[in-house]
């Protein structure tokens, strides 16, 4: 348990840095963002307890605001999206004692579902960063065009780093 | 006393999840330009580690066009200083009586700083620079590059101050075209990093596509005639007493690099007077 504790806080910390000193700066098409910290959130098991799941991902948006400037914005939508996870969850799982405390993942989820999962996740956390910062300055076919695109590109690199570093055997 | 505490116990997450909310959209709707949220910017201990960190190693790999950049304005700064000097010695010769020096107070002053952070896909971007208060580096100071203006200074850390980028559609600068008596609020609208528009120019104005856009001077923040950038057109609107220009900015806010912060002597003065009225 130790191990994981210890893993988790590593992959916190790598995460934000990433965020901060290299997604927060490629931008494709002037408009896609790839959001790669939200990887922490989705990855954190589905059994531990609700009040630690959302001090976490409080905590995690909250860093990445303080290291990219945007006050607020990271710590909001990652409460919001840590407060989603687990209906996410179980919206692809079923609802059973071997679903109770599991890391998400290919090995425990499959292939499919798990990336359905991701998907989800990429896509609520996209929007809602794209609507709460973008509300007062643009129209609303620009929010959802780089919603959209957010999504995708947050969805490939978080895919892809999954499978490189994701445990899944 | 039980049952209230079984309550708060039993809908605890709730209560949690409010807070934070709460929390999270109070920083997002208190304005950034507070003291109190130094901890939360860029401008703070952790991010001068690590952008400081960072930018040292970056900077390495630049080393050579930077050096070569270097040379190219130290070669121009030479010429200038000939010049300049050819021309104060004709002055001499005209001018014998030395009132006239007495106007010439050193007012503004600089200093130096690299930009070790900086965005430019926000609609509010900010940038992060590697001198702070313990530096002599105060909010409100203005921020300028070696193609123009770039921002002003919102946030000083000991040692880092982030700084409001010209690209933030909450500030605006003073500024007028060159040469000319014509004021204008320059505002920058989001999406392209290289475009701005001067907004509120009176409908009488005279003007060319390729003018040259300057600051104002009417602030303590920069000193008349920085460059900001050139007119390359004229934006449709439905007011009859102003124009709209487009502005194509001086500075490449991809890849700012070495700034100068500015630091006007009489600030303190010009402030004091102008809070009398």
């Amino acid at each position: 348990m130790d191990k994981k504790v210890i893993s988790f806080a590593f992959m916190f910390v790598v995460l934000a840095l990433l965020q901060a000193l290299l997604m927060n700066h490629i931008v494709l098409f002037n408009s896609a963002v790839c959001f790669i910290f939200i990887y922490f959130l989705i990855k954190l098991p589905v059994g531990i307890s609700t009040n630690l799941l959302l001090t976490l991902g409080f905590l995690l948006g909250l860093s990445v605001d303080a290291l990219s400037d945007t006050q607020g914005l990271g710590a909001l939508c990652c409460t919001i999206l840590t407060a989603l996870k687990r209906p996410v969850f179980y919206a692809y799982m079923q609802h059973d004692d071997h679903t109770r405390n599991i890391e998400p993942g290919v090995a425990t989820m499959g292939w499919l579902n798990y990336a359905k999962y991701m998907l989800t996740m990429s896509a609520i956390y996209s929007l809602l960063a794209t609507v709460v910062e973008y509300i007062s300055y643009t129209g609303f076919l620009d929010i959802i065009i780089r919603a959209a695109a957010s999504t995708i590109f947050t969805f490939l690199i978080i895919f892809a780093v999954d499978s490189m570093f994701g445990k899944n055997h | 006393m039980r049952n209230l505490l079984n309550f708060l116990i039993k809908y605890s997450t709730w209560f949690v999840f409010t807070f934070y909310v709460l929390i999270s959209c109070i920083l997002l709707v208190r304005s950034s330009q507070n003291h109190h949220f130094l901890y939360l910017s860029s401008a703070n201990a952790a991010g001068e580690l690590v952008y400081g960190t960072v930018s040292e190693i970056s900077e390495y790999f630049n080393l050579l066009s930077v050096n070569r950049r270097l040379q190219e304005s130290n070669a121009k700064l030479q010429n200038e200083v000939l010049n300049l000097r050819n021309e104060l010695a004709q002055y001499k010769v005209l001018l014998q009586d030395t009132a006239a020096s007495a106007w010439n107070i050193d007012r503004f002053g600089y200093i130096g700083a690299s930009v070790i952070n900086n965005s430019t896909r926000h609609p509010r971007n900010y940038f992060t620079i590697d001198r702070g208060s313990a530096d002599g580096v105060r909010p409100g100071m203005g921020v300028i590059d070696q193609s123009g203006i770039i921002g002003i200074v919102d946030i000083t850390g000991r040692h880092t101050s982030r700084a409001i980028s010209v690209l933030n559609q909450s500030q605006r600068f003073s500024a007028k075209i060159k040469d000319t008596p014509y004021i204008g609020s320059l505002a920058w609208h989001g999406g392209d990093p290289t475009v701005a528009y001067l907004e509120e120019v009176p409908r009488h104005a005279r003007y060319h596509l390729g003018d040259t856009v300057v600051s104002s001077g009417f602030s303590t923040t920069f000193p008349e005639g920085i460059d900001i950038g050139t007119i390359i057109g004229r934006v449709k609107t439905h007011d009859d007493t102003f124009y709209v220009l487009k502005i194509r900015l001086a500075s490449n806010f991809k890849a700012l690099g070495s700034v100068r912060i500015i630091k006007d002597q009489l600030k303190h003065e010009l402030d004091s007077i102008q809070s009398f009225e």
